[in-house]
């Protein structure tokens, strides 16, 4: 055997159409996993009751687990929760009527949401004691000092981290392969099935992983330009 | 104006304050002297809540609250009749001079953004900084930072400002300036309680003095008094070691 280069290129051009499935699982995954992060992040540092022990929990166990046995353990295990409720609401829907990227959605977000309660959880802790308090010396509520004061600067600081949580879910997302949905790299597989040129597949695929992880990092730096510039002295 | 009873705070089961009783009335610039660990800064910090005293009662202007069971309104309410100026400054690091003046205007007092600006760029002027609006913390030295806090303490316009030793994370060459900015505003009528180790300040800014030691109130008058002639002999033993004999004839 040898290799193709032109079917490097050939099979490029058509994972391209595999991009906005990838994309999207990346983007809810972190979206939801970002909301997640934050209210496991709040509860453990403020020790509310019982919120911050199911936090707790909930982050070492998907800490602790691959991220395809989250995968799996959707795929089979939320069908028979959705046909329980349902049939116990007497509803006539039932768990084949979720699309497969659903569930991918789903166990993503919850991987995502357990490693960005960390990332939320030390930028938080960055932030001086004394930010807050100033803050509330100032007359501001909790809310007012957190939204105001506390998550700019702690942003600032984690942003690096919620970037390599970004990459990782970017490339973590290659496993909805599992569900059956097509995201990039199982296009890869299609597209070389009929002349099993696969070393030449996925090396488009490795292309356009790379080139989307290069994207992420510039848009970091711009941002994190942007963000932090009251730290490094910028402007004025 | 302001009146301080029976405070009391314990951390843990190491007793901080003991019974604070201090009153102090508009207009009046109150120094509070003592040792380190004497309890100075948990007492600012009781009188704005950033600490939870355990019992007693505290009052600023129409604001009373009981330390025993406050609700969450009342407290909020205490915090925005007084402002704190801190040792370390505290500025919100992530905003500019003039952001930091504004904020506690735009966000906690709803002033329209234009005048918020307008009444910022003014107190900045006041405390020298006219040429800093845009600095962010990190751009201006501890002594322009500490100005800079001081402007967003007047900036709310409160019923007493709370000092906690502001010059003491100064460069000694940095002091005079911060000191000066005290002095201005002492002179218009603004009422202050300031802890300080400046004893010299203390002795030309306040009207009167508090000296505390080991969570209670030693002694306390007339700042022309006090440094003339302390009753107590722990006030004399901390003024000997304080003073240098220029302020400090008995
Ligand atoms: N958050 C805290 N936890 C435990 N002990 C504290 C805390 N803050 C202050 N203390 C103790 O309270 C005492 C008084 O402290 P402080 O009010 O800072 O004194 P001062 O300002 O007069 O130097 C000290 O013994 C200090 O160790
Ligand atoms: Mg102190």
């Amino acid at each position: 055997m040898k290799l193709d280069p032109a079917f490097i290129w050939e099979a490029f051009i058509k994972l391209l159409a595999a991009i906005p499935t990838t994309l999207e699982i990346t983007a809810v995954s972190v979206g939801c996993g970002f909301v997640i992060g934050i209210v496991t992040a709040l509860a453990r540092i403020y020790r509310v009751p019982v919120l911050r022990e199911i936090s707790s929990a909930y982050v070492t166990f998907i800490r602790g687990t691959p991220m395809l046995t989250h995968l799996l353990m959707v795929m089979f295990g939320l069908p028979i929760a959705i046909d329980a409720l349902s049939g116990a609401l007497g509803l006539s829907f039932s768990s084949v009527q979720v699309p497969m990227i659903g569930f991918a959605y789903v166990a993503f977000s919850l991987t995502a949401g357990a490693y960005m309660s960390e990332v939320v959880r030390s930028g938080l802790l960055a932030v001086n004691r004394g930010q807050i308090e100033a803050a509330y010396a100032v007359g501001m509520t909790t809310w007012q000092a957190l939204r105001r004061i506390v998550f700019p600067q702690a942003f600032a600081s984690a942003l690096p981290n919620l970037s390599n949580s970004l990459i990782g879910m970017l490339h973590g997302s290659t496993l909805a392969f599992t569900a059956s949905v097509v995201e990039i790299n199982a296009k890869a597989q299609i597209v070389a099935s009929t002349n099993w040129k696969f070393f030449e597949s996925y090396i488009a695929a490795a292309l356009i992983f790379w080139g989307l992880t290069i994207v992420i990092e510039r848009l970091t730096a711009l941002l994190e330009k942007r963000v932090a510039r009251y730290d490094r002295g910028g402007v004025a | 104006m302001i009146a301080l009873k029976e405070i009391r705070k314990s951390f843990g089961r190491h007793e901080v304050l003991k019974g604070i009783d201090l009153e102090v009335e508009k207009g009046e610039v109150v120094a509070i002297l003592g040792p380190s660990g004497s309890g100075k800064t948990t007492l600012l910090r009781c009188i704005n809540y950033l600490e939870r005293p355990g019992s007693g009662r505290i009052r600023i202007g129409d604001v009373a609250v009981d330390c025993g069971h406050p609700s969450k309104k009342e407290i909020h309410r205490l915090r925005g009749r007084s402002a704190m100026v801190f040792q370390q400054y505290h500025l919100f690091r992530h905003k500019t001079a003039l952001q930091n003046v504004m904020e506690g205007l735009v966000v906690v007092q709803n002033v329209p953004k234009e005048e918020a600006r307008q009444r910022s760029v003014e107190l900045l002027e006041k405390v020298g900084l006219g040429a800093k609006l845009d600095a962010y913390p990190s751009q201006l030295s501890g002594g322009q930072q500490q100005r800079v806090g001081i402007a967003r303490a007047l900036a709310l316009n409160p019923d007493v400002i709370l000092f906690d030793e502001p010059t003491s994370a100064l460069d000694p060459e940095l002091v005079g300036e911060v000191l000066a900015v005290i002095r201005k505003i002492a002179r218009e009528g603004i009422t202050m309680i300031i802890v300080t180790h400046e004893m010299a300040f203390a002795q030309e800014v306040a009207s009167r003095i508090v000296f505390m030691d080991d969570g209670a109130v030693i002694e306390e008058g007339a700042a022309s008094e006090f440094f003339r002639s302390p009753r107590e002999e722990r006030t004399r033993q901390f003024l000997r070691r304080m003073t240098p004999e220029a302020v400090y004839n008995i």
